[in-house]
């Protein structure tokens, strides 16, 4: 490196979590993700956790993620149909593990021409490598996909639920991040 | 003779009238739906039943998310040929009942939902509309900053089109498993413009263009994002623009604006430079290994397109001076019948459409609310101003209804629409504004791409002898030359105006309370044709109709038993996929499908369904995630 250009690193980079939302405005009960997200980003957060929405699509996503410092953790949030009861909240970790190239590439096509999924954006982000190791995803099973500005009542309900919980991990996440900063 | 199938014809002045002595103008008698040498269903089943080599190819919509495009066709494997096909739109959107009643001013916002990729469009479609409507005019600087915008759009668009969702099509992973014979001589072949792209051999192209995986791939992804940032500079928010009204653009822009710009545009101009020499490498190729590659998605060049991006001392947004104002375009209007120009005049392309239904998930209206348009022509009962849009699902019967697409008809010809009618329009017509970069010849369009990475190049676009899968995708790699040249012209006349001191942006104007207000968007997509049709009556949208250039390339076949573009190119399409001794049925990709339908660069995705004796076979045709409507 030429003389003057050195600057000094820290040699500990702060700790990061994202909550991200995902998914479609004005489409009821498929708009938890960037609803909440909207409604969480206006709370106060320790330094070290932001909120968006990033349903702007996975790709236009991956270039964004390759220009910011890179996150510890991501927690997501989705309305996903798996055929659960509708209002159930799942909790859990993502894999990582990725389908085969078509698939990946069928993601891809999905993802160019405007589709916003939580799917899409799991397989892309991680075969981009842009995703964290530790991905936490929040998932509220929709009970009608239509138009409208608001929820059903067992969706409605569950928000409070899903926010608990994206506090929970994002807090926890933070927490542990540190400690494990410290120790090293 | 503008017309030859609608009783329309014209005084000495150019005014349209109704041919005399027709009592009923524009009736017609539903024809059986299998002409043009089809055979009948009858025929098809006899077939079926008959010979183990003919198989049934379906295209169905089964996509995870969004599916809205399928596909039906029968293909005789030992002769090689399409038997039969039917396009079906399975999603019906309803974004014209949506906006029904609503302020004018949502359609910007509502209509633009239709589509993930090119949302913009439908943005300033609707605006241009509104205009027309209430006599706003924009201020020079609105009409190009737009037109850098719209131009801008494309430059995402088109690359996309070509090595993220085609382009897997003619890759070292396709071609290899479809046409080894092909992938060898491929590995043999130098190719000639090397010096420009970078690639020895066609095989050298081909394996970079292996989706995920392929440099030219990635590539593509990159620029994307290069045409994005440009776009955002101007216009905030993409896909779906917050900044697009009536009367301009609510954006601040300054020397700094166009400073950021100029950059990425030449990165985008460069990549053209690459891009036009590698889709004529690979078609050439093509074309050289086996002729018969001509005949992949061909069809008879007809087209229609209503032209894009106005000329600032020429737009003044009324329907009156329409034929000027379209003439003066940087795209210029156009109906391309059998490869021959048959007119340039907005008023006359608007006044030929009509849109069927007898195919078609709707019911038939029946009030004529405009019998003539604006300047007193003659307009179908069939035509966008007057028709409504009424869902009535059924079940699906070939001989019947079997899509929610209509059959949008240009004097009851089914048309095809695409990027490449403006290139073909503007060549032939030679009406395009002067410039430094964009030269029509009326043969071909000359453009100059101006210094970069790489050196000033100049390219050629020629008309086509034939009209087919690849010459789609071929045109389409100009256009991002031309879009690219088109919002560099805009970047010159949009800089220039601000030294000016012509700084407006926009026109304020009131949504009348009272009275009936009559207009149309005429625009264009990144997939060609878009139409906006609005009646504003006391203020809110008494009818909205929007005919995207998916209606047009989907259409089912019309009361006389014609079919639409898709549906008559993979019929024509040589099914030219090698099959070994060893062949099963379900090996089979239906490649040259694939290619017909993706060289349209559908506006909606599809999965496509390949059903044999021995099962399903599933191949996806992902696509741009607008619809019709």
């Amino acid at each position: 490196m030429p003389a003057g250009l050195s600057r000094d690193e820290p040699e500990v980079s702060p700790a990061r979590v994202l909550i991200g939302g995902v998914g479609y405005r004005n489409l009821r009960d498929h708009s938890v993700g960037p609803v909440l997200v909207e409604h969480l980003a206006k709370l106060d957060w320790p330094q070290g956790i932001e909120v968006d929405d990033l349903s702007f699509g996975p790709i236009a996503l991956v270039h964004r993620l390759r220009e910011v410092p890179p996150y510890d953790r991501m927690v997501l949030i989705s309305a996903v149909e798996r055929g659960r009861v509708p209002g159930e909240v799942s909790r859990y970790q993502w894999s990582g593990v990725l389908p085969d190239p078509d698939e990946i590439q069928a993601r891809v096509a999905e993802a160019v021409t405007g589709v916003i999924s939580l799917d899409n954006l799991l397989v892309i982000g991680q075969y981009f490598g842009v995703l964290p190791d530790d991905v936490v995803v929040l998932e509220v099973e929709p009970a009608v996909e239509d138009w409208g500005a608001d929820f059903t009542p067992v969706v409605a309900q569950a928000l409070d639920r899903v926010e608990e919980l994206a506090r929970e991990a994002a807090l926890d996440g933070l927490s542990s991040l540190r400690k494990e900063q410290l120790k090293a | 003779m503008c017309f030859k199938n609608l009783p329309v014809e014209f005084d000495e002045q150019g005014r349209a009238f109704l041919k005399e002595g027709v009592a009923d103008p524009y009736s017609y008698d539903q024809k059986p739906t299998h002409g043009n040498g089809h055979p009948t269903d009858e025929q098809i089943k006899e077939l079926l039943a008959r010979n183990g080599h003919i198989q049934e190819v379906n295209f169905d919509p089964v996509t995870r998310v969004a599916g809205a495009l399928a596909f039906h066709t029968v293909v005789d494997l030992e002769e090689a040929k399409v038997l039969e096909s039917n396009s079906m739109a399975t999603l019906f959107r309803g974004y014209e009942v949506i906006l029904k009643g609503r302020d004018p001013r949502d359609a910007i916002f509502i209509s633009s939902r239709a589509c993930g990729v090119c949302g913009g469009v439908h943005s300033v479609t609707a605006a241009l509309a509104i205009e027309m409507a209430l006599g706003i005019q924009p201020p020079p600087l609105a009409i190009a900053l737009r037109n850098m915008l719209l131009a801008t759009e494309f430059l995402y668009d088109h690359p996309l089109h070509l090595f993220l969702l085609a382009g897997p099509d003619y890759s070292e992973q396709a071609v290899r498993s479809t046409n080894p014979e092909v992938w060898e001589l491929a590995t043999r072949t130098p190719a000639p413009q090397a010096s420009v792209h970078g690639y020895a051999h066609i095989s050298d192209i081909m394996t970079d263009m292996n989706p995920l995986t392929g440099h030219l791939y990635l590539e593509a992804l990159h620029i994307t994002r290069v045409a994005r940032e440009a776009y955002v500079l101007v216009g905030a928010k993409y896909p779906h623009p917050q900044t697009i009204v009536p009367g301009g653009l609510s954006v601040t822009v300054s020397i700094t604006t166009f400073n950021e710009f100029y950059p990425r545009l030449i990165q985008c101009l460069d990549y053209a430079k690459k891009a036009i020499a590698i889709w004529d490498d690979l078609t050439e190729f093509f074309y050289s290994a086996n002729p018969d590659y001509r005949r992949v998605g061909s069809r008879p060049a007809n087209m229609v397109d209503t032209g894009i991006w106005d000329d600032i001392d020429a737009y003044d947004a009324s329907y009156e001076r329409c034929n000027e104002w379209g003439d003066r375009r940087w795209a210029t209007p156009g109906v391309i019948v059998d490869g021959e120009l048959r007119t340039t005049r907005l008023q006359d392309i608007n006044i030929g459409l009509e849109e069927f239904i007898e195919h078609s998930y709707y019911e038939q209206w029946h009030e004529v609310r405009m019998p003539t348009d604006p300047l007193g022509a003659p307009l179908s009962p069939w035509h966008p101003w007057n028709k409504e849009t009424m869902p009535k699902p059924a079940g699906q019967n070939w001989k019947e209804k079997y899509t929610w697409d209509t059959a949008p008809r240009w004097d009851r010809m089914a048309m095809e629409s695409g990027a490449y009618d403006r290139l073909w329009s503007t060549a032939v017509a030679q009406k395009m504004p002067e410039n430094p970069f964009i030269h029509p010849t009326g043969h071909s369009l000359k453009m100059i791409l101006p210094k970069g990475e790489r050196p000033e190049t100049e390219v050629e676009w020629h008309v086509p002898k034939n009209w087919g899968a690849f010459e789609r995708n071929r045109a389409r790699a100009y256009c991002i030359a031309y879009s690219g040249l088109v919002a560099l012209n805009m970047w010159v006349k949009g800089l220039d105006l601000l030294k000016q001191g012509e700084t407006a942006v926009s026109t304020s104007f009131e949504i009348p309370r009272k009275g009936r207000y009559v207009g149309a968007g005429f625009w264009g997509a990144g997939r060609g044709y878009l139409t906006h049709h609005t009646i504003i009556e006391d203020g809110a949208l008494a009818n909205y109709q929007i005919l995207t250039p998916s209606t047009w390339n989907a259409s089912p076949r019309d009361p006389w038993g014609n079919p639409g573009p898709y549906e008559e190119a993979v019929f024509n399409t040589p099914l030219l996929e090698t099959y070994s001794e060893s062949f099963r049925p379900e090996n089979f990709k239906g490649i040259d499908i694939l290619r017909t339908i993706r060289s349209f660069d559908p506006c909606m995705p599809c999965t496509t369904h390949i059903h044999t004796s021995h099962g399903d076979i599933v191949r996806e045709v992902n696509t741009c995630a607008c619809g019709v409507e």
